[in-house]
């Protein structure tokens, strides 16, 4: 019976341009959502992600990592005397105005760490060296914003909150979620472009000793430290993400969009499909007639959706992986991670199976009678 | 020696109520072995329902219809595809014949469904038995209405089925191919011992025959033996 089922799914050439043109289209859809949220999940909080610090100190009820506000950088001293605290360092992120050789401003975000225990630095590092940030007013950004801050070279100088800023390396592929590029520079220089007092930081990182009861040890910081509010690297993580992800609706479109392509999917997939079984209807009963079971009709539809879903899985990743490769060097992050890939493929074949039943239905009241008359 | 088809009391009806509609009533039958039966009758007399009951494919109202002894009236709806596969080879006015598929797998495709050993050999040896062994590549658009019907005939030999039946086989064929397809459906029933039942209008076929049995409204007008079949070992001792 396979033979039938691939045969017939060559045999109408337009047909089966349209069902692949379906499958291509939905999965593209799919790929590109999903791979756009997990993209959103990355850069949502990315500069938490690869922060080393075990907790986060900061003011109490802050929305997300970029959402801080200044505490007094005395609470750090506070901090290193309660038992299992190793290191503390301070560290910002903060919202600043980086001004274009043209006179006209960006946002940025400032990430201001502590060049001693490196907790907050930059990450995929490709040119320069983090130990440059030790000058004064150096700064390192990542080459995908290049063109977005008038940024081309090493040693460019230019302005952030109307301080002189120098840039002494690059990163590669630190996306933000927002529009603001982050801009990696020293704790110290950062207190230069961030709008706070002296002796203030944004937050306050701090490592562990090794197997440490972090929660025991949040309860003794909030219980000697007033007017904190203390994160585990987790915590932090997942409410930044929650707000840039779910809270601003950006990851909740995507999700939906990926929904809506697996909807089309079906409809565009069982349209076709159900309309190639109606065209074999004759095919099918005759096959009936002859002594073929309700199972080996089935067997026959199902087949042709399983054929047509590799097909088209194997056109649809394809284009799906070429707009991810294109935009590798841009701001936008679409992750399409193999184990997501194979999953989009389980996905589809999902989704043709569904189509495919519509047509199962129509199969299992063919009269084979309807041979016999003409 | 008891026929290959037993049909007795033979009752099948459409429909319900006052819309009920008898399409056959009464009717009896017995077909050997070796005979080519013409069933013939106008338009709307009951052939048709009656090859379908014959076939396994309709389910009667009442009465019995035995093949190869047994008893098929009532038979679960489960059972049939297999009664169907094992005991019948179908032949039908259109072809029916899969455009997807060359001559070959047409043939290959039922000899696989009747779990023929090696069903690629199987088939393309059957073409050969209908002349079309340069055919076997062609797709049913390149062949001629009389090849149609000669691949439709070399399916329905797949798995060398007992009884052949046609429904209207030289319908759609000229008088030269359809007197072909006659000459190869008598001879399978002649050599083979096979019972061929053939539903027709046209008279070309009453020269093959060798019974003919009218159906009019629904019960048999008319039945013909035109040439004694002696019993033979292919009919039920």
């Amino acid at each position: 019976m396979s033979i039938l089922a691939w045969k017939n799914l060559l045999h109408d050439r337009v047909r089966l341009i349209v069902t692949l043109t379906g499958i291509v289209f939905a999965l593209v859809l799919i790929a590109i959502q999903f791979g756009m949220f997990l993209g959103f999940l990355d850069t949502a909080a990315n500069i938490v992600e690869n922060n080393s610090a075990d907790l986060w100190i900061s003011a109490p009820g802050i929305p997300h990592v970029n959402g801080g506000s200044p505490i007094q950088e005395s609470k750090r001293w506070k901090a290193l005397q309660v038992p299992g605290v190793t290191h503390t360092a301070n560290f910002a992120v903060f919202f600043v105005n980086w001004k274009l050789p043209n006179g006209a401003f960006e946002t940025c975000q400032i990430a201001g760490f502590d060049l001693d225990s490196g907790m907050g630095g930059p990450w995929n590092l490709v040119a320069g060296r983090i130990e440059d940030l030790r000058g004064e007013d150096t700064v390192i950004i990542d080459d995908l914003y290049k063109t977005k801050l008038g940024v081309h070279n090493i040693g460019e100088t230019l302005e952030i909150n109307g301080k002189r800023a120098r840039i002494v390396g690059f990163t590669h592929g630190i996306r933000s979620f927002t529009t603001a590029p982050y801009v990696f520079t020293s704790f110290k220089n950062a207190q230069n472009y961030i709008p706070m007092r002296e002796h203030e930081t944004i937050f306050i990182l701090l490592r562990t000793a090794r197997g440490a009861n972090l929660p025991a040890i949040r309860t003794r910081l909030l219980a000697t430290i007033p007017g904190i509010e203390v994160f585990t690297h987790d915590e932090i993580l997942l409410r930044t993400r929650n707000y840039w992800v779910f809270g601003t609706g950006a990851g909740t479109t995507t999700l939906m969009g990926a929904m809506l392509g697996l909807l089309v999917g079906i409809v565009v997939v069982a349209q076709t499909i159900y309309a190639a079984t109606i065209d074999h209807l004759k095919e099918f009963g005759t096959l009936k007639a002859m002594g073929a079971t309700n199972g080996q009709i089935y067997q026959v539809i199902i087949l042709q959706s399983a054929l047509a879903a590799v097909m088209g899985y194997v056109l649809g990743i394809s284009v799906a992986l070429a707009i991810v490769g294109s935009t590798a060097n841009t701001d936008l992050l679409i992750k399409l991670p193999w184990p997501v890939a194979l999953g989009i493929f389980g996905l589809t074949l999902f989704m043709c199976m569904s189509a495919s039943l519509l047509s199962i239905r129509k199969a299992t009241t063919i009269d084979p009678a309807m041979v016999f008359r003409g | 020696m008891q026929p290959l088809i037993s049909v007795s009391q033979l009752v099948k009806e459409y429909g319900s109520g006052a819309n009920r509609f008898r399409a056959l009533n009464d009717v009896a039958l017995d077909i050997h072995a070796g005979q080519v039966l013409v069933l013939m009758g106008p338009s709307g007399s009951g052939k048709t329902t009656l090859i379908s009951i014959l076939g396994g494919i309709l389910s009667a109202t009442s009465g019995s219809v035995r093949i190869d002894g047994r008893e098929i009236v009532g038979m679960p709806e489960s059972q049939r595809p297999a009664l169907r596969r094992d005991l019948f080879g179908f032949i039908f006015q259109g072809f029916n014949l899969f455009p997807a598929l060359t001559a070959e797998e047409n043939v290959g495709i039922m000899c696989k469904l009747k779990r023929v050993p090696q069903p690629a050999r199987a088939a393309a040896k059957l073409l050969e038995s209908v002349g079309l062994a340069d055919k076997r590549n062609a797709h049913p658009a390149d062949l001629s209405g009389g090849q149609k019907q000669r691949v439709a005939i070399a399916r329905a030999l797949a798995g060398q089925p007992r009884i052949l039946l046609a429904d209207e086989p030289t319908a759609a064929l000229d008088s030269v191919s359809g007197r072909n397809v006659l000459e190869i459906l008598s001879g399978l029933a002649r050599q083979n011992n096979r019972a061929v039942i053939i539903v027709t209008h046209d008279p070309r076929v009453l020269e093959f025959s060798d019974r003919i049995v009218t159906i009019e409204d629904g019960r048999i007008s008319s039945d013909e033996l035109r040439r004694h079949i002696p019993p033979t070992p292919g009919d039920i001792a």
